[in-house]
């Protein structure tokens, strides 16, 4: 479909005039119980929208009948499934929900999306009454709370499951170049990228075209040299410690050589794929959902995990104020919208897939980590994943303000604008400099929007 | 005969500037056809108009002057009026302008080579020969495939590593980067092209079958050569036909979102920050949909002067014969 003006201004503008006709209608929502005990919800429906598994088709729709009959067992209501392919239509969907006050009850967001969702104030802040009604706080991974809402008292979001970033390493290579243990600074990171790269043979694989990748990067290592990038009310993107993470990350191409140069037009797959043709040493930035793929490659039990570096680059140690980050905050969040008529099924809901058992079963179908304690501890056997549970309790959330997706932005858009320097061979601090400026006003200028 | 009159009326109706009276000739009675018109038949396509067109642009219009972010979507009708506020932010503190520009050269330049490519495809679809069927319907294959999976194709092709540099350096060349820095933009322009030039080739197309028979042979008893022939015997059927290939054209490429989208990703490297990019990225990924829809005003305004000009220019709105004069 093209999007064009009108088509915006039709679904968005449109929709609201809609709505006014809908609300008029509809008339006025009812609680579908009373809050404790068991919810009664025979004859009624409850709408659910999470993404599509691509991967996983067949899976996903089994489990959605699987999920429909235990739901109906326990609270007599069916379930209506939705889903959505892309974060772009998950924004599209969530706005016009917004904007017209219908749609689905329950919502599976992306956590770095869920202080956006918080911002419109359409998603049902969670009391003691609301934990209680899933189960309780303390069921939950205590890091997987971390970006539920600006603070404790002001939560929307239930943790449903955290895809942790991690290294993927090729043990026969990092052996071959005589690396006994994965790095654990960056600076070592790209040490060990250089004596891995011979021919045919990068020692990273980057994905530096990623609509994603490049902003996790540069906000780990910057939070790790104590620049949480929003620092109140300020956006420090220009400050040297991005600039150092900018250099050290474009560096692995220009000045090590340690990456292959076709990966300036690489999204994250690309990288997984030169990685799993056994090409590449180090494969940072990816979660155990790269399992499957793995497990059917050229790598296939030549590979494992480990954290992601915790030392920014220059340095050899954490300066003080930098924070121990092994990945940013990532995994799915589940929202309650304010217009349900339907909240307390949805709170049943919730607790269903994320008690213990709900929960291992999800990650035995999936691979996604559980965000429960019970089903997470379960998994600390599995030496695979043992390191990316690790990196789950080691997360740290990324700020939690309205204007976090205009800064993700601007830090994403300058890898985009520098691309043509990475593939000339070289990116010069100037032109860098410039970018980084034009993203520091852009992201303070979202930042003095924020309500 | 009837229609005659009713041309000439809608014609005098038209050609007269607004507010000026009527010419004396003007003052006759109306004709039978303007009498009793049962102009309640239009009112299917007036509710169309109505819901399809100006709905959305009145709603754009009252977007652009309030301050309408993700903190005031919940409550839009509520969202304080702002008024020019949203202008002026697009017009100084964004890439408006170098969107507008970008686009309209853009759009401008693939149509410049679609026009000719489309007649000259159509000129040689025209006579009958063995194996025409095919030809014909290989030319379409651009226009019938999906923007997305043209956009797919030419990405995975123009990738550092794709097809077309692994061929382009077996020859010696090395042309760099298709899909970031400045080639990127005449990468765009070559995409559109090629996805494209199939609409005018079947305006055109449709445009020389209009060509009666005896033309051909009157042409042919003077004595006229193939291109004198073409020039002043066949393009002037054409005229009309193109001029509307020419306009439809322009505009669908200065409307493509899909295209830069799939092929270039957002945010968009700045030499292809085209129009619907840098309104989609404001909305959707900025959420500042009252910026996004100044911005979509202050285009329309900017596109639809040139429009109007053009439009009076070639007679598209007045010319009741297809352009055959």
């Amino acid at each position: 479909m093209e999007i064009t003006r009108r088509n915006f201004i039709a679904g968005v503008g449109g929709v609201g005039a809609l709505s006014l006709a809908l609300a008029a209608c509809g008339g006025s929502p009812k609680s579908s119980g009373s809050g404790t005990g068991k919810v009664d919800g025979t004859g009624k429906t409850l709408t659910v929208l999470v993404s599509t598994k691509p991967q996983y088709p067949d899976e996903q729709k089994a489990w959605f009948a699987q999920t429909a009959a235990d739901f109906k067992t326990l609270t007599g209501a069916g379930i209506q499934w939705e889903t959505y392919p892309t974060a772009n239509d998950e924004m599209t969907r969530i706005q016009t929900s917004v904007v017209s006050g219908t749609g689905p009850d329950v919502y599976g967001l992306g956590t770095t999306f869920t202080p956006t969702a918080y911002s419109t104030g359409a998603f049902v802040k969670l009391g003691d009454a609301e934990w209680n009604q899933v189960g309780g706080k303390d069921k939950f991974v205590p890091a997987t709370l971390g970006i539920s809402g600006p603070d404790a008292n002001n939560q929307i979001g239930i943790p449903f499951v955290s895809r942790p970033f991690v290294m993927a390493y090729n043990t026969e290579l990092l052996k071959a170049a005589g690396i006994e243990k994965p790095a654990t600074t960056w600076d070592e990171f790209a040490d060990h990228g250089k004596k891995m790269t011979k021919a045919g043979q990068y020692g990273l694989a980057i994905a530096y075209k990623d609509n994603f990748d490049p902003w996790k990067f540069i906000w780990g290592m910057s939070i790790q040299g104590g620049n949480p990038i929003i620092d109140g009310k300020k956006v420090r993107i220009d400050d040297p410690t991005v600039l150092a993470a900018y250099e050290a990350y474009f560096g692995w191409m220009t000045k090590d050589k340690s990456v292959d140069p076709a990966a300036v037009g690489w999204g994250n797959a690309q990288a997984l794929a030169a990685f799993a043709a056994g090409k590449a040493g180090y494969f940072p930035m990816t979660s155990p959902l790269s399992i499957p793929t793995l497990d059917k490659s050229a790598v296939k039990g030549k590979y494992k995990y480990a954290l992601l570096p915790m030392v920014p680059p220059g340095q050899t140690a954490r300066p003080s104020g930098g924070v121990a980050a092994a990945s940013i905050l990532s995994g799915d969040n589940l929202v309650v919208a304010d217009y349900s008529p339907n909240k307390d099924l949805a709170f049943a809901f919730i607790k269903m897939i994320t008690d213990t058992a709900a929960q291992a079963n999800y990650y035995k179908i999936f691979g996604e980590i559980p965000t429960n304690v019970e089903a997470a501890k379960a998994l600390q056997s599995d030496p695979l994943v043992a390191p990316a549970l690790d990196a789950a309790s080691k997360s740290v959330a990324t700020p939690f303000s309205g204007a976090w997706g205009d800064v993700q932005l601007a830090l994403t858009n300058v890898a985009v604008q520098t691309i043509p320097d990475l593939s000339s061979g070289s990116v010069s601090e100037a032109s860098l400099a410039g970018r980084l400026k034009d993203a520091q006003s852009k992201a303070q200028a979202a930042l003095d929007r924020a309500k | 005969m009837s229609s005659e009159i009713a041309g000439d009326t809608l014609r005098d109706e038209l050609s007269r500037p607004a507010g000026q009276q009527k010419a004396p000739h003007g003052k006759k009675r109306k004709g039978v056809t303007e009498r009793d018109r049962p102009l309640w038949l239009l009112a299917p396509g007036g509710i169309l108009i109505t819901v399809i067109i100006l709905i959305p642009l009145v709603l754009a219009v009252y977007m652009s002057v309030i301050d309408l972010d993700q903190y005031t979507l919940r409550k839009w009708l509520a969202t304080p009026f702002i008024g020019i506020e949203n202008f002026v932010e697009a017009i100084t503190k964004t890439d408006l302008l170098r969107s507008i520009w970008i686009s309209v050269s853009f759009a401008v330049i693939s149509t410049v080579v679609t026009v000719p490519l489309g007649v000259a495809a159509a000129v040689v679809t025209q006579n009958p020969y063995r194996g025409r069927a095919v030809v014909r319907a290989v030319f379409l294959i651009p226009y019938v495939l999906p923007s997305f999976v043209v956009a797919t194709v030419w990405r995975t092709m123009l990738q550092p590593d794709g097809i077309v540099n692994g061929v382009l350096h077996n020859v010696g060349i090395d042309p760099g980067l298709w899909l970031n820095g400045p080639l990127s933009y005449w990468t765009l322009v070559f995409v559109e092209i090629w996805a494209a030039w199939p609409f005018v080739y079947l305006l055109a197309l449709a445009g020389l079958q209009s060509v009666d028979h005896e033309v051909h042979e009157a042409a042919a008893i003077d004595g006229a050569l193939w291109w004198r022939k073409l020039r002043e015997v066949i393009f002037p059927y054409l005229k009309g036909p193109v001029s509307l290939a020419f306009l439809l054209g322009t505009l669908n490429h200065i409307n493509n979102f899909t295209l830069p989208f799939v092929l270039f990703g957002a945010p968009a490297p700045a030499d292809v920050n085209v129009l619907p990019i840098l309104v989609y990225v404001t909305s959707f990924q900025s959420f500042r949909f009252g910026l996004s829809a100044a911005m979509a005003v202050v285009s329309l305004i900017l596109i639809a002067i040139p429009l109007f000009i053009y439009l009076r220019a070639v007679k598209l709105d007045v010319s009741d014969d297809g352009g055959k004069k």
